[in-house]
């Protein structure tokens, strides 16, 4: 950065260098990014970098290779970099992890070198990419951000080995070093702050967001001849999906089948995989009604929209669920949903208005919150209006793009009073 | 001429004999009018150690504490070595000639370093993997391995302190001879080829 020419402009503030010259610009770091997916944090960080780039924001974002996709693309005016990430051999995940961001931290210096300054902020993902961010942080002088979007002591449900300790250290240093922390619910918030000990100004609730353009798609189609593969006509059908692990709830839901059957003529659709599926659908099987429950495995996006737009409920009754992306799923698709009163999902669903919240870990509870959808149309059809609406307005991604925008300038507005400028 | 030397050991972490060969290095470097920025572990003595007339030293500790394994440790220590070198590296206008890095440990910063800022780097051989633990090829000693190939691959220049050594970087990792160049710590006239090597690889003369 020419700071001898602009030196008088940029202590008055990087808003109007920015003005005179150019966009601000962040690079994304990520292990994953379509067409690699390996969870939520591929789409999560594909929509809001493109979002982020609409809203007049340059991102570059620099990610592990995936085979056929290419080392450098322009990808809905993103700029992508996949960097070889298998290159050197490891013991063990966790040390692939560290060897990767040798590698990933080594393309992204010769990336941000070679626009010479032009990156005006690092975004980090969960502590896959931790020494990575740090390390560009200080090489550059810029601001560090991290989204956290799990933590190892939730997904461990505690921290029980120094494998596990190592992991929770990585982040809780990540989290130290970035100059904004981001979570996509107040759950997470209030989590993070517990776990890493930070301070609360520090945090920022940044919803999930939810691309509303493919359920639009799947609700202007025909889908009766769709709907005739998993359902007789006069049945309803209920709609569960997530891996099928203790978590999720599954067995809560297979335990309300016989409840809610005594009301309602119904198929039970269930979408996912894991290792509870065959002792459940041995307990259809053994309670005789296994004609009514249908366990699809995992299946690809566009079923998946099909059925959420199908579905005359969608439940979602996990026990533990720091955000719940597929209560919104269904409620973009227009289905009811009725969810366990938990973790991201309390904050999503507003009982009796956007949805029908249950008792966690409750059959009963369960059974009651689905019939009452079931046995009222216009109850089940308003919630489901109000739920879109609802969508729409706040986990739409422009939206998201703009609130990060915010968080980037306010963090570029503290970062022009510090010392680094003037580096 | 100003130098960043990364070393893991150096007193009074003494683990082999390479943290009193790179204390010798660094004050003779220092009688030779070279600034010399000594960047190294300590798990408690942190900080800049200023000596009259000597080196300056900063010793890092690691910012993740529980580790399962060397390599971990050593991955997650390099970001502290990364952000120590780059202060020093601002704190002085840019005006760094070089960086010399002391076996494989912090062969990773030392190349973000490269990569980010144009800087080169020297790298210093005492020993290597495969002498180390000889021909194991686990994935642990692969990982090591492809350290320090990196750092053949990336280093301007490389220094051994035998012909010996010339011969196995050749042997195990197909370095062209040329790249590497023999400083014998015997040798009367040790300092010398090393100043030699640091104006050849950083550029410019020795006292500036």
């Amino acid at each position: 950065m020419d700071k001898r020419r602009f030196g008088s402009l940029y202590n008055d503030g990087w808003r109007l260098r920015f003005q005179m010259s150019r966009r601000l610009s962040v690079m994304m770091m990520t292990w994953e990014f379509p067409p690699r997916i390996v969870g939520g944090i591929s789409p999560h960080v594909y929509h809001l970098s493109k979002s982020l780039a609409k809203n007049g924001v340059k991102v570059y974002v620099v990610t592990c290779d995936f085979p056929g996709a290419p080392e450098h693309e322009i990808l809905d005016g993103v700029e992508v970099f996949r960097i070889d990430s298998y290159k050197n051999p490891s013991p063990d995940f966790a040390t692939w992890v560290y060897l990767m961001n040798m590698n990933l931290q080594k393309e992204a210096a010769t990336i941000a070198n070679r626009v010479s300054g032009k990156v005006d902020i690092f975004h980090a993902h969960d502590w896959l990419v931790a020494s990575a961010g740090v390390g560009l942080k200080h090489v550059f002088r810029k601001p560090l951000l991290v989204t956290v979007h799990s933590t190892e002591i939730g997904r461990r449900n505690g921290i029980h080995s120094d494998y596990q300790r190592m992991i929770h250290e990585t982040e809780s240093w990540l989290t130290y070093e970035a100059w904004k922390v981001i979570c996509c619910s107040n759950y997470m918030i209030s989590h993070v702050k517990w776990a890493f000990g930070l301070p609360e100004d520090k945090l920022t609730m940044i919803p999930n967001g939810v691309n509303t353009e493919e359920s639009e798609k799947a609700k202007n189609t025909d889908l009766s001849p769709f709907r005739r593969k998993f359902a007789l006509p006069e049945e309803k059908i209920i709609l569960f999906v997530g891996r099928l692990v203790y978590e999720k709830g599954v067995h809560v839901l297979v335990s309300a089948i016989p409840k809610i059957l005594e009301k309602v003529n119904a198929k039970f659709v269930i979408v996912g995989n894991g290792y509870m599926k065959e002792p459940l659908s041995n307990t259809v099987k053994s309670i005789g009604l296994a004609h009514k429950v249908i366990f699809t495995g995992f299946v690809d996006d566009e079923t998946l929209r099909n059925l959420q737009a199908c579905a005359d409920v969608s439940v979602v009754p996990s026990l533990y669920e720091p955000f719940g992306i597929v209560a919104i799923e269904a409620m973009a698709a227009k289905s009811p949903v009725v969810v366990s009163d938990t973790g991201g999902l309390s904050e999503i669903v507003e009982h009796d208005k956007t949805g029908v919240k249950v008792y966690m870990n409750n059959p009963d509870s369960l059974a009651w919150g689905t019939n009452k959808v079931l046995l009222d149309e216009n109850y089940a059809k308003s919630m489901s209006e109000n739920a879109y609406k609802m969508v729409q307005e706040k986990y739409n991604w422009d939206k998201i793009a703009e609130q990060t925008k915010k968080v980037y300038e306010s963090v570029l507005d503290d970062y022009a009073k510090s010392f680094w400028t003037n580096t | 001429m100003r130098v960043i030397i990364f070393s893991w050991e150096y007193p009074p972490r003494v683990v082999g004999k390479l943290a009193d060969y790179v204390r010798e290095l660094a004050v003779q470097l220092v009688k030779n009018e070279v600034r010399v920025y000594v960047v190294t572990y300590h798990d408690f003595l942190t900080g800049l150690y200023e000596e009259q007339e000597g080196p300056n030293t900063y010793r890092i500790t690691n910012p993740v504490r529980t580790h399962i394994g060397v390599l971990t440790w050593v991955l997650t220590l390099n970001q502290e070595a990364e952000r120590v070198a780059s202060n020093i590296y601002y704190d002085v206008a840019k005006q760094i000639a070089l960086i010399d890095v002391h076996d494989w440990h912090f062969i990773p910063a030392a190349v973000t370093l490269k990569k980010a800022f144009d800087l080169p780097f020297i790298y210093s051989i005492d020993s290597l993997e495969d002498h180390r633990a000889h021909s194991a090829n686990s994935p642990f000693n692969m990982a090591i391995k492809s350290i320090e190939w990196l750092g053949m691959y990336e280093a301007k220049t490389i220094l051994v302190k035998s012909e010996w050594m010339q011969d196995e970087a050749y042997r195990v990792y197909k370095v062209p001879i040329e790249k590497v160049k023999v400083v014998k710590p015997e040798s009367r006239i040790w300092i010398k080829d090393v100043l030699e090597a640091y104006t050849m690889t950083g550029g410019g003369s020795v006292s500036k």
